[in-house]
C-alpha cells in the first residue's frame, strides 16, 4: 500500500478523500490554489502544496504543476477526485511517466469512454443498448439538420467531452438548433478545452439511473447497484439514492442494468471504481448515456446501502491488490438519500452565491452522513463549482430516510450565502416524490405545481422579537421590560 | 415600546407589555405570549414564548434561523419606516445589476437598442455556469457599463433600460 497520497482536487471531495488516506494510515498531500489556502481540505491534510491562481486553468487543471508536487511532497500515487482531471487521460499518461499511479483507471480506459460517441459506439459493439443519435460529432448546421430530422425532435445536444449538463442543450425544432449548436459549443470549449457536440433524440420524462462498477487490475468486476439520480436542475444532479424507487416494484431491473454495464465496463477494459449512466423510461426500458471514468460525487449513498467503502477500494485497488468481493457478496439494505447543498437560490433561477460563510451548524445525530468542505468563516469562491457540502441519511426504509433527510435539514443552519436547503425540504414534502414517482423533468414541474409554503406565525414573530432587541441601539433597551439577561443579551447581539 | 417590522417582505409590528410580547401581523391578525429570552452562545438564543420552545440563532446581518426556518427580518421604528417608503419611488429608468460576482461573457444589445421584456441583455458567468439576464420589462438601452471579459461584483450595474 502507498505511503504517502497526493488529492488534486479540493472542496468537499478533497476532505473526502484525505478522510479515508487518514484511515487507511496513509499520509495526505492537498493541493492549493490562491483561493483555496486556508481551506478545510488544506487543514487537514497533513501536507499542503500551491499550485497557482484562483483560475482552474492556472491551478487545479495544471498537470505539470500537480505532478512536479508530488514528486516534491514524495507522493506515491495521486487521487484525482472528480471533475478537474479525473478523466484526462493525459493526466493519467502524465502520472505514469512520472512513475506515479494515478488512483483510477487505465488511460487507455478513459480514452475508450471519455469520448461520448466513441463510448457509444463501445456500449452497441457489447451489445447494450443505447439512446438513438450519432455516433460522431456533428461537424455543420446542414448534417446536424439532417440528422435531428431522422431523429424527430425533440433532439439533445451534447458535449462530446462533457459532463455535468455542460454543453447540453434542448432543441425543440429547427428554428433553434443553430443558435443551440452555437451556446453549446462554446461552453463545451470553455469548460473541457473541446467544443465538439453531438445529437442525441430526446427520450421524454425519462429516470436517470446510474450503476456502480468496481474492478481490480486482475479482472474481477462487480457492480454494487443503482443509484437514482433523476432530480435535477440544468442537467446536474442535486439528490441521489439508493436503491431507486423502481426497484421495489421492478426487482429484475437491478441484476439487467448490472449486467449491462459489467458488459460494457468489460469490452473497455476498467478497472478501479467507475459509472455508467443509464436513461430508464416509462415502460422501464433502459439505455446507456455514458461512463463516469472516475469516483462519482454521489457515491456516498451506494456507500451506505452496501457497506463498501469506494475510496478504500480505490486505493487497494490502484495498489495492485486483489477485489475480495464477489458479486454476490454485494446486498443492499435500507436506503440512502444524499442531498447536495450548493451555494445557490433556487427561488432566482439557481443564481450562484458566492461569499462568506458567517454561521454553520450542521447536523448530526442517527442516520447522517456529512461530506462538507466547508467552515464557519470560510469564503466560498466564485471560480468553482458551488457545492458546499453532501448531507446523506441511511434509513431501513424510504419513509424513514425521508423524514430522516428533513429532520437533518432542519438542524442544518447556514448562514451569510443563499442555499437550497430550505428547497429540498419542500421536495421532500412533496406527494409525487414521496411515492417514488421521479423522472429528470421533475423539478421543473415541481416548481410549477408547489405551493407557497404555509406561514408560521409563531415562529415569525419570535423571529421579529429577536430581531427587535438584537438590531436595535442600546438606547433603546431600558425601555424594554423583562429579566435582565435577555436585556444584556440583546445588547450584545450585534448582528454581524 | 412598538417597532415595526418588515419579515420576508411583509410588514407586521411588534410591542412589548409587561413580561409579555404583543405581534400583530397580516390583516388585524396578532398573537400575545409571554416570553422569556436566554443566550446560548454568540448569536444564539434559547426562546420560550409561553410553553413553547424555539431555537433563534442570527445567520447574517437580518437572517434569522427559528427552528427550522428563516425569516429574513427588518427592524424600524416607525419613521424610519415612513421614510423609507418615501425613498422608494420608482424612477423610469431601471439598472440591471449583477446577481453575483462574475465575469461578463457577452453583451447581447447595443446602446439604443428597443427590447422586449424577457429578452437576453448579458451573460454573466460565475462558478462555471452561465447566467443570461434578461430584460424586466420593454424599453431602450441607454447604457451599457460592461463589456465581455469585464470582471463585475455583485450590485454592479451592467445595462440602464429606460
Amino acid at each position: 500500500m502507498f505511503g504517502k497520497v497526493l488529492v488534486a482536487n479540493r472542496g468537499e471531495i478533497a476532505v473526502r478523500i484525505i478522510r479515508a488516506l487518514r484511515e487507511a494510515g496513509i499520509a495526505s498531500v492537498a493541493v492549493f490554489s490562491d483561493a483555496d489556502r486556508a481551506s478545510l481540505a488544506v487543514q487537514m491534510a497533513d501536507e499542503a502544496a500551491h499550485l497557482g491562481p484562483a483560475a482552474a486553468l492556472e491551478s487545479y487543471l495544471r498537470i505539470d504543476k500537480i505532478i512536479n508536487a508530488a514528486r516534491r511532497h514524495g507522493a506515491e500515487a495521486i487521487h484525482p477526485g472528480y471533475g478537474f482531471l479525473s478523466e484526462n487521460a493525459e493526466f493519467a499518461d502524465a502520472c505514469q511517466a512520472a512513475g506515479i499511479v494515478f488512483i483510477g483507471p487505465p488511460a487507455g480506459a478513459i480514452r475508450r469512454m471519455g469520448s461520448k460517441t466513441e463510448a457509444r459506439k463501445l456500449a452497441i459493439g457489447a451489445g447494450a443498448p443505447v439512446v438513438p443519435g450519432t455516433e460522431s460529432s456533428v461537424s455543420d448546421l446542414d448534417e446536424a439538420r439532417n440528422v435531428a430530422d431522422r431523429l424527430g425532435y425533440p433532439v439533445l445536444l451534447k458535449a462530446a467531452a462533457g459532463g455535468g449538463g455542460k454543453g447540453m442543450r434542448r432543441v425543440d425544432g429547427e428554428a433553434d438548433l443553430g443558435a443551440a449548436i452555437r451556446d453549446a459549443s462554446s461552453e463545451a470549449g470553455r469548460a473541457f478545452g473541446n467544443d465538439e457536440v453531438y445529437l442525441e433524440k430526446l427520450v421524454l420524462e425519462p429516470r436517470h439511473i446510474e450503476i456502480q462498477v468496481l474492478g481490480d487490475q486482475h479482472g474481477h468486476l462487480i457492480h454494487l447497484g443503482e443509484r437514482e439520480c433523476s432530480l435535477q436542475r440544468r442537467h446536474q444532479k442535486v439528490m441521489e439514492e439508493c436503491p431507486s424507487p423502481v426497484m421495489a416494484e421492478f426487482s429484475e431491473l437491478r441484476p439487467r442494468m448490472g449486467e449491462a454495464a459489467l458488459k460494457i465496463a468489460r469490452a473497455a477494459e476498467y478497472s478501479n471504481a467507475g459509472t455508467l449512466e443509464f436513461l430508464v423510461d416509462r415502460d422501464r426500458n433502459f439505455y446507456f448515456l455514458e461512463m463516469n471514468t472516475r469516483l462519482q460525487v454521489e457515491h456516498p449513498v451506494t456507500e451506505l446501502a452496501t457497506g463498501i467503502d469506494l475510496v478504500q477500494w480505490q486505493l487497494r485497488i490502484a495498489a495492485g491488490e486483489r477485489l475480495t468481493i464477489a458479486q454476490e457478496d454485494v446486498s443492499w439494505s435500507g436506503c440512502a438519500i444524499e442531498c447536495r447543498m450548493y451555494a445557490e437560490d433556487p427561488e432566482n433561477q439557481y443564481v450562484p452565491s458566492p461569499g462568506r460563510i458567517t454561521r454553520l451548524q450542521e447536523p448530526s445525530g442517527p442516520g447522517i452522513r456529512l461530506d462538507s468542505g466547508v467552515y464557519e468563516g470560510w469564503v466560498v469562491p466564485m471560480e468553482y463549482d458551488p457545492l458546499l457540502a453532501k448531507l446523506a441519511v441511511w434509513a431501513s426504509s424510504r419513509e424513514g430516510a425521508v423524514a430522516r433527510m428533513r429532520r437533518a435539514l432542519q438542524e442544518y443552519k447556514i448562514g451569510g450565502i443563499r442555499t437550497n436547503r430550505a428547497f429540498f425540504s419542500e421536495v421532500l414534502d412533496d406527494e409525487l416524490f414521496r411515492a417514488g414517482q421521479l423522472s429528470t423533468a421533475f423539478l421543473e414541474q415541481f416548481f410549477e405545481r408547489r405551493k407557497e409554503r404555509a406561514a408560521d406565525p409563531e415562529a415569525e414573530a419570535v423571529a421579529a422579537l429577536v430581531a427587535a432587541l438584537a438590531l436595535r441601539k442600546p438606547a433603546d433597551v431600558s425601555e424594554a421590560r423583562g429579566s435582565s439577561e435577555w436585556l444584556r443579551s440583546g445588547r450584545e447581539a450585534e448582528l454581524r | 415600546m412598538t417597532y415595526d417590522v418588515i419579515i420576508d417582505g411583509r410588514p407586521a409590528r411588534l410591542s412589548f407589555e409587561g413580561t409579555s410580547f404583543r405581534y400583530e401581523h397580516g390583516e388585524g391578525q396578532s398573537l400575545q405570549h409571554d416570553f422569556s429570552i436566554e443566550p446560548a452562545g454568540e448569536g444564539r438564543f434559547a426562546v420560550l414564548a409561553d410553553a413553547r420552545s424555539y431555537e433563534v440563532v442570527l445567520l447574517s446581518s437580518g437572517e434569522i434561523w427559528v427552528n427550522g426556518r428563516v425569516f429574513r427580518v427588518e427592524v424600524f421604528d416607525p419613521r424610519g419606516l415612513r421614510a423609507r417608503e418615501q425613498g422608494a419611488e420608482s424612477q423610469g429608468r431601471r439598472k440591471i445589476l449583477a446577481p453575483m460576482p462574475g465575469r461578463v461573457i457577452r453583451v447581447l444589445v447595443e446602446l439604443d437598442q428597443e427590447v422586449e421584456a424577457g429578452q437576453g441583455l448579458i451573460v454573466v458567468e460565475a462558478m462555471k455556469m452561465q447566467n443570461e439576464m434578461k430584460s424586466p420589462r420593454a424599453g431602450r438601452v441607454v447604457e451599457v457599463k460592461t463589456a465581455p471579459g469585464a470582471a463585475v461584483s455583485a450590485g454592479e450595474v451592467l445595462v440602464i433600460l429606460e
